[in-house]
């Protein structure tokens, strides 16, 4: 069998015992749950409008050009007009929800309860333009000239900072960013540590290394977990994105979401590659699932100091700490993709950011491995970092 | 043929093994008998390349064992090492691949090794749900599964009721029997007297006695006598050259002096029903041993 031969078994192994148990499939179920109700959620609130309103009384022929004209269907919003006979109509119309007010003789505007703010503009501006005709007609002045006079052009809208223009949106996928690597770099990098333990204390480790390299087993181990992670990752984007898009809470991604998923999906797998073997090294050195958390320590705070700062940059994605730890290993893992998701980053940045997290793993891989190849086979007491470190 | 070599290792200031040095031919059953922390298990894990030796050597048909030579054996570690949540056929088809069989052949291996320990029927269970005489078998399994040229077991039999002994007993016989060097540990001595052609004792990690059953008995320094002396007066055994160990009835048992002389006496004293060496207990040899 050649050299790569135990790392594809030891990898497989992995997936096929990690994808039956009931605590993955459970988490992948409210994971997707959970990014499914975040998805839809806005759009429960914040739906497009639509609006039925009746029409009583003198002026209704105008009154229900001026609300009709209204309506946006581009932007989801849709007014229709009912005719009722006269008030009496009108007010049952309303107390049965048929409509949602009713204009009488363009001049009073009932309603069930208080009237909504976007209704009431709606209605207000329709009872304007109408009474204005009106009014002009009554002080003689000819009906075509009124029209004309009447007509106006609607503003056009410039924006001058074309990001800004989703702030509030990119934000939001920059969080969401975090939180998801951040929740799935922890739960990745602990099944692997766990995992190193179980081998250790059963004595597996025993067995598996007297037919395979301790190398072959961490890479195998490392890889098959992170495919498990890869596939968590994607899911929870694809349906993030088609969510998005088919529930309508998000009119429009912001340019570049592809390329900002791409490479957030990067930086997982080259953060995932450095915390990884990181909590492999380290875990190695007990023997105890019990010992594992207390020796786990350090690294974890690691990763949470790592989760925090990038927190605070979601919110200064263009600030200088953002900028100089985005490039920084391994903070660069969280803080690069957040960075990408506020602002342009220029190439070179990303680049260097890429180079020294590369070299930042093929360390860790260095470091961490031989921590493995040392500590595990050594059972019983915690290794003490110094009898690892050194020497040969 | 294994040839183990001066072995040194120690912990600290705790001396494991002060000069280990024993050999298993082809087709030998070694039996490898002593206390707790007498060194037994830190020998087989250097073997298996699980612990480095301070010093001496493990050689195999003449040659430094390696790591490639290790993947060829079958090995059984003291605390029982499988992962729980896998299900037999599953892992040892893991454990097959891992040695280097194709997929095929993991397949076949398992199979037969499991219909050959009586596991047939729980091939699709997980490990934790087997009782612990049932998870001994599969990892008995998991050391035999690619065939292997040597067997290093720690402790095999222990924890395992009858029936699982003589399964297993008869497995590693079998084993044997082809030609494949087996050394195993154990504190049954009576099994280890059944089974073993040769047995090494070993004693704070150096090896106090070691060779066939048959030559350990020889080597005993106080070889005792049975004589059973029918109708013979009283009192006829008290001029016996050597010393009495114990009397019942016409029946003496002595360390003689000269066994020649005790049955011409006896022979004067009546009529000799028995007359012969006691052939000593594994048990009696290796207290004799280790004391």
């Amino acid at each position: 069998m050649n050299n790569l031969g135990p790392v594809w078994l030891a990898a497989r192994r992995e997936i096929a015992v990690r994808s039956r148990s009931t605590g993955y499939r459970v988490g992948l179920g409210i994971t997707v749950l959970l990014v499914v109700v975040l998805v839809a959620l806005p759009s429960l609130f914040d739906g497009g409008d639509s609006y039925r309103v009746g029409v009583a009384g003198a002026q209704g022929d105008q009154l229900a050009t001026a609300l009709t004209a209204q309506a946006r269907p581009d932007e989801e919003l849709e007014i229709s007009v009912v005719r009722h006979a006269d008030e009496a109509a009108a007010r049952a119309a309303v107390t049965a929800g048929e409509v949602d007010a009713a204009v009488v003789d363009n001049a009073k505007v009932i309603s069930e309860s208080t009237l909504d703010d976007d209704l009431a503009v709606i209605i207000d501006i329709a009872h304007r333009s109408v009474a204005t005709q009106e009014n002009l007609r009554s002080a003689g002045l000819d009906p075509g000239v009124v029209e004309r006079a009447m007509r106006t052009s609607e503003l056009e809208r410039i924006t001058l900072s074309p990001t800004a223009e989703d702030a509030g949106l990119r934000r939001l996928i920059a969080s969401a960013i975090v939180v998801l690597l951040f929740v799935l770099l922890i739960q990745a990098c602990s099944m692997v540590a766990m995992g190193v333990v179980e081998e250790k204390g059963s004595r597996i480790v025993e067995i598996l290394l007297a037919s395979v390299r301790p190398w072959q087993l961490l890479a195998g181990k490392t890889i098959g977990l992170g495919v498990l992670g890869l596939l968590q990752i994607v899911l929870i984007a694809v349906v993030g994105l088609v969510g998005a898009q088919l529930s309508g809470a998000v009119p429009e991604l912001p340019d570049g979401i592809y390329g900002l998923v791409a490479a957030t999906i990067l930086w997982f797998l080259l953060g995932y590659a450095f915390y990884a073997v990181m909590f492999a090294g380290i875990a190695s050195l007990v023997s105890r699932q019990e010992e594992l958390q207390g020796v786990l320590t350090p690294a974890t705070m690691l990763l949470m100091v790592s989760y925090f700062v990038a927190f605070v940059a979601t919110a200064d994605p263009g600030g200088t700490l953002t900028r100089v730890l985005s490039m920084v290993p391994p903070f660069s893992a969280m803080i690069m993709p957040v960075r990408s998701a506020g602002v342009e980053v220029p190439l070179w940045e990303s680049a260097l950011a890429l180079g020294l997290m590369v070299l930042a793993v093929a360390g860790m891989l260095w470091l961490g491995g031989r921590v493995y190849r040392r500590a595990v086979l050594r059972t019983g007491a915690r290794v003490k970092y110094a009898e690892v470190l050194r020497g040969r | 043929m294994l040839r183990i070599d001066e072995l040194r290792k120690r912990y600290g200031d705790k001396i494991a093994l002060d000069g280990v040095t024993l050999s298993v031919g082809p087709g030998e059953m070694f039996g490898f008998v002593g206390a707790n922390g007498a060194g037994k298990s830190t020998t087989m894990r250097i073997v298996m390349g699980v612990l480095d030796a301070d010093a001496g050597e493990v050689r195999w048909n003449g040659r430094p064992l390696d790591f490639e030579t290790r993947r060829r054996f079958g090995y059984m570690p003291e605390e029982r090492g499988l992962y729980a949540k896998m299900r037999v056929a599953e892992q040892l088809e893991y454990f097959g691949r891992l040695r280097g069989l194709t997929p095929a052949a993991a397949k076949k291996a398992s199979d037969d090794l499991l219909e050959r320990l009586g596991l047939t029927e729980r091939r699709d269970s997980e490990v934790d749900s087997l009782s612990l005489g049932n998870q001994q078998r599969v990892q008995l399994a998991v050391a035999l599964i690619h065939d292997p040229e040597m067997l290093i077991l720690d402790e095999p039999f222990s924890g395992l009721d009858p029936i699982a002994v003589d399964a297993l007993a008869g497995v590693l016989a079998e084993r044997s029997a082809a030609g494949v060097p087996v050394i195993f540990s154990s504190h049954q001595l009576e099994l280890v007297e059944r089974l073993c052609d040769s047995v090494g004792i070993i004693a704070a990690g150096r090896m106090v006695a070691a060779g066939t059953v048959a030559e350990l008995r020889g080597r005993e320094r106080h070889k005792r006598l049975r004589v059973v002396v029918a109708d013979a007066r009283p009192g006829w055994a008290d001029g016996l050259p050597g010393t009495i160990v114990a009397k019942d009835g016409d029946e003496v048992i002595l360390e003689p002096a000269d066994d020649q002389e005790v049955l011409r006496l006896a022979a004067q004293a009546g009529r000799v029903e028995h007359f012969g060496w006691i052939e000593p207990r594994l048990s009696e040899i290796f207290r004799e041993a280790v004391a």
